[in-house]
């Protein structure tokens, strides 16, 4: 074990006062508004601290470092983007400045008011579905994460994980968004610290004249052998992402932060709107270092192993950044670590099961019932989703493999309602003429790319698989070709100014 | 550093390492009193009068 008695110490009491503090706020439930969204109350630096700590998952980290293995400091553009499409949206309230207006739990609630019941529920189902399937490698990761850092039996990771996972289950199911809001922010402190500390004590490790030179030796040695490898500093290099790629991470970032539930969660339970663009705006450049700063820790890794021997067998461009900080951390500084990135696998965990359990909750099974149900029966219903979405991911976390990297997987399980969702959204908010008819074309087209990706090439060879640039361009495009077409091919709606939100 | 790529990343990187060292202390600052006022807005009745 590389933990020493100390680090073991920093690990349970966080674990435990983390836990305490979101059991305690179970006393403030008073209904399903307060259990989802907070009652509403939430102001600018909590939601900053939410958001930013919901956001930053130990999944996060270890597709963020993988990235860094793989394609240098270039790897993190796609964080550089992600902070401008925060900007251009916190600057312009598109998009989020009507949905909070509107007064909705969820996205696809707005839905219901702009064009029907049904396409309300068959949105929240896809939304579900992707959402789902996004989060189902996150435990994997994470556990990928504590066995090489921690140096513990990879056997236990099923059995730490599930543990984990008890814990994150039993404060979100008692307390709902309002645990969720304050182990969030306890969670960003330590996360925060973790990953300064972490960063710091990494660039004197490796130093970084030693650091830019081993990228750049490594990067001409492959070139000379032929081998196939990225250009690790610029992004656009045709080695590594290419203008293609970038181009679509652009519209992707857009549609995430209009769209991704877990983000939208936080923007609907602002006290307003102009709270929300604040929001946005001030979060912004916290996303450049999401992707950055683990980033590093990868680009470190990779530049160490290649300077001693090689990549030690067993690991892989995922798991070598958590071997390197366990190699490369004192004692009590890799518990802060350790416990900064139970932290972060925590609060992911949490803010995704509430916002997943929300959906189901109010646009797939609520608009089923003929009688609507007492406030302790919505409670109740929302608390038994909580407990079958924690059980699909034990199940389904354990026995699927990734076709490829980490990042690609949630890309494109992502787009599984990002295209269609954000067609629907843009579409539904600035065109009168969009109509139900279109709205069913663009969720069920927008889903055709990223599914076939992810059968084809669970099934096919390497090289006839097909790109996810590939997949998530045509998804948007089937999306909103098929709005456009549907909307104009069938009659106008017919309380168009009326549907439209506040 | 003659290349403008590698320029751009240690503005960049470094640049985030002071921005979430600064976070964390006014975030954290921030926030906490945001979380007080939270917790005495959710002590009163559903509909009653809220601070300011």
């Amino acid at each position: 074990m590389t933990l020493t008695l100390i680090d073991w110490i920093i690990v349970a009491v966080y674990v435990v006062g983390c836990l305490s503090a979101g059991l305690w706020m179970r006393r403030f439930i008073r209904g399903v508004d307060d259990f989802t969204v907070a009652g509403r109350e939430v102001h600018v630096n909590l939601g900053i601290a939410s958001l930013a700590a919901t956001e930053l998952g130990l999944v996060t980290v270890m597709y963020t470092a993988q990235l860094g293995y793989e394609k240098g400091f270039a790897g993190a553009i796609i964080g550089v983007i992600m902070a401008l499409a925060f900007l251009l949206v916190g600057g312009t309230g598109f998009v989020i400045e009507p949905l909070r207006n509107a007064g909705v739990m969820t996205i696809p609630e707005l839905f219901e008011k702009r064009f029907s019941k049904r396409v309300r529920w068959l949105a929240g189902v896809f939304v579900a579905l992707g959402g789902l399937l996004n989060m189902g490698i996150f435990l994997r990761l994470g556990g990928d994460f504590l066995v090489h850092a921690t140096g513990m039996p990879g056997s236990w990771l099923e059995s730490v994980m599930t543990i984990l996972l008890a814990l994150v289950l039993l404060y979100t199911v008692f307390g709902g968004m309002l645990s969720v809001l304050v182990t969030d922010y306890l969670q960003f402190l330590i996360v925060g610290i973790g990953i300064v500390v972490t960063s710091v004590l990494v660039l004197l490790n490796i130093g970084w004249a030693n650091l830019i030179h081993g990228l750049q030796s490594a990067w001409a040695a492959h070139v000379a052998a032929g081998i196939p490898a990225a250009h690790p500093f610029n992004p656009a290099h045709p080695s590594n992402f290419g203008w293609g790629y970038l181009a679509w991470q652009f519209v992707f970032q857009l549609a995430v932060v209009t769209t991704w539930q877990t983000t939208i969660t936080r923007v609907l339970a602002m006290k307003d709107s102009s709270s929300a663009k604040h929001m946005y705006r001030r979060v912004s450049f916290y996303f450049v270092g999401r992707f950055l700063l683990p980033g590093l820790w990868g680009a470190a890794a990779f530049v160490y192993f290649t300077q001693h021997g090689g990549l030690p067998a067993g690991l892989d461009s995922s798991s070598a950044m958590p071997r390197y900080l366990g190699l490369v951390l004192p004692a009590g500084l890799l518990g802060l670590v350790v416990a900064a990135m139970i932290a972060a696998e925590m609060s992911t965990v949490s803010g995704y099961m509430l916002t997943w359990a929300t959906v189901i909750y109010n646009d797939i099974i609520t608009p089923c019932l003929k009688t609507p149900l007492s406030s302790k029966g919505q409670l109740f219903l929302t608390r038994s989703i909580l407990f079958a979405i924690a059980a699909f991911l034990l199940f389904y976390g354990l026995w699927y493999k990734m076709p490829g990297s980490a990042w690609d997987y949630l890309a494109v399980t992502g787009n599984i309602y990002l295209a269609s969702v954000f067609t629907l959204l843009v579409a539904g908010l600035y065109w009168p003429r969009a109509n139900a008819t279109g709205a069913y074309a663009a969720l069920v087209l927008g889903a055709i790319g990223p599914l076939t990706f992810l059968v084809v090439n669970a099934v096919v060879a390497k090289d006839h698989q097909i790109a996810p640039e590939v997949a998530g361009a045509s998804s948007f495009t089937l999306a909103f070709l098929g709005m456009i077409l549907g909307s104009l091919l069938t009659a106008a709606p017919a309380r168009t100014p009326a549907a439209t939100p506040a | 550093m003659k290349d403008p790529f590698i320029l751009f990343w240690a503005v960049l990187l470094f640049g985030s390492i002071a921005w979430y060292g600064f976070l964390v202390f006014y975030i954290g600052i921030k926030a906490g009193g945001e979380i007080k006022t939270l917790i005495k807005d959710l002590r009163l009745p559903p509909g009653g009068a809220k601070q300011p």
